[in-house]
């Protein structure tokens, strides 16, 4: 003879025992988790492209800060060539023999106009240099 | 084998796909009898089950192993019951004619008799409190132990045991008092 607890756990049983989702529950979530691996495919391919985008760019603006510096750096250098140049000539010049002399006052406005181009040449044959070269094209 | 370990190494094979189907048969209904013991609504129940599988797909690489899957399945599925609780609109009741028909449909050829006492004592089961409710359905539902009732509802083993002996008191004088004025 059963009790009337042993009654009511068999009706709880009864009733929450078989407690359970519907039928095709599994193969409805699994499609869902595909479907959504897909998307997340897709978004980490998206992510990964952005990502190199910016490094790209990044690389192209340090590139082109680069070439800046050495330009400038070129300007500097051909200027301190020159001012190195005629403090040598004012150093030496008292020193130097007559003939040598003459030939410095005949030649010197020549070599000093053709310093001067030089001077001035550098950074305008970077600056055409830089504009002329083929442009970095970002991805 | 399912174990935690062999989960993790799923994960970090990037086979998170595979793992989900070894868990799914492993968690499946006990995830919705946790969620149905918030909801008591089927189709809600379903629902949450699925959002909690899909959370877990998608935080399983942040799974460290500090706690058990497990008992970080139960917290994931308890947090989505209790958002879809509180998004949702009215109460439906286990005594709702949708559940009364999910109740005939679970035995294929009840005598009359069964139905009035199923019916009448899941309308007691829906009156009982929220925690004894739940404690009742998750530990009758496929015979699941006190340790496993208290992982699912982040309860001590202690309080389940007093919950379940408060609610089966409960019943068993409503369906005495039941049966006395049939």
């Amino acid at each position: 003879m059963s009790t009337p607890d042993s009654e009511l756990a068999k009706h709880l049983q009864a009733l929450f025992g078989g407690l359970d989702t519907s039928a095709g529950f599994d193969a409805r979530l699994m499609a869902r988790v595909r479907a959504e691996s897909r998307t997340d495919a897709i978004e980490a391919a998206r992510h990964a492209r952005q990502q190199e985008r910016a490094r790209y760019r990044r690389a192209v603006l340090e590139l082109q800060h680069s070439r800046r510096s050495m330009l400038r750096l070129l300007t500097l250098d051909t200027l301190g060539i020159a001012l190195l140049l005629v403090a040598a000539v004012v150093t030496a010049g008292p020193r130097l023999s007559r003939e040598v002399m003459e030939i410095s006052s005949q030649y010197g406005p020549y070599v000093a106009m053709l310093l001067g181009v030089l001077i001035a040449a550098v950074p305008l044959v970077g600056m055409w240099a830089e504009q002329t070269r083929r442009p970095i094209r970002l991805l | 084998m399912l174990t935690d370990a062999r989960l993790m190494e799923l994960v970090r094979a990037e086979r998170r796909d595979e793992a989900i189907a070894l868990l799914l048969p492993a968690f499946r209904r006990k995830v919705f009898g946790l969620a149905y013991s918030f909801l008591r609504d089927r189709e809600a129940a379903e629902d949450v089950t699925q959002e909690v599988f899909i959370k877990v797909w998608r935080a399983l690489p942040g799974f460290d192993g500090r706690a058990s899957m497990s008992t970080w399945i139960y917290t994931i599925a308890r947090n989505a019951s209790l958002s879809a609780l509180r998004a949702r609109r009215p109460q439906s009741s286990l005594s709702d004619p949708e559940v009364m028909e999910a109740v005939e449909a679970i035995d294929p050829a009840p005598s009359a008799d069964v139905i009035v006492d199923r019916t009448a004592i899941l309308r007691l089961v829906d009156q009982l409190p929220t925690k004894q409710r739940q404690v009742i359905m998750l530990f009758y539902m496929e015979g699941q132990s006190h340790e496993e009732v208290a992982a699912m509802l982040a309860m001590p083993v202690g309080t389940v045991k007093t919950l379940l002996h408060r609610a089966r008191a409960r019943l068993s004088a409503a369906v005495g008092n039941v049966s006395a004025t049939a």
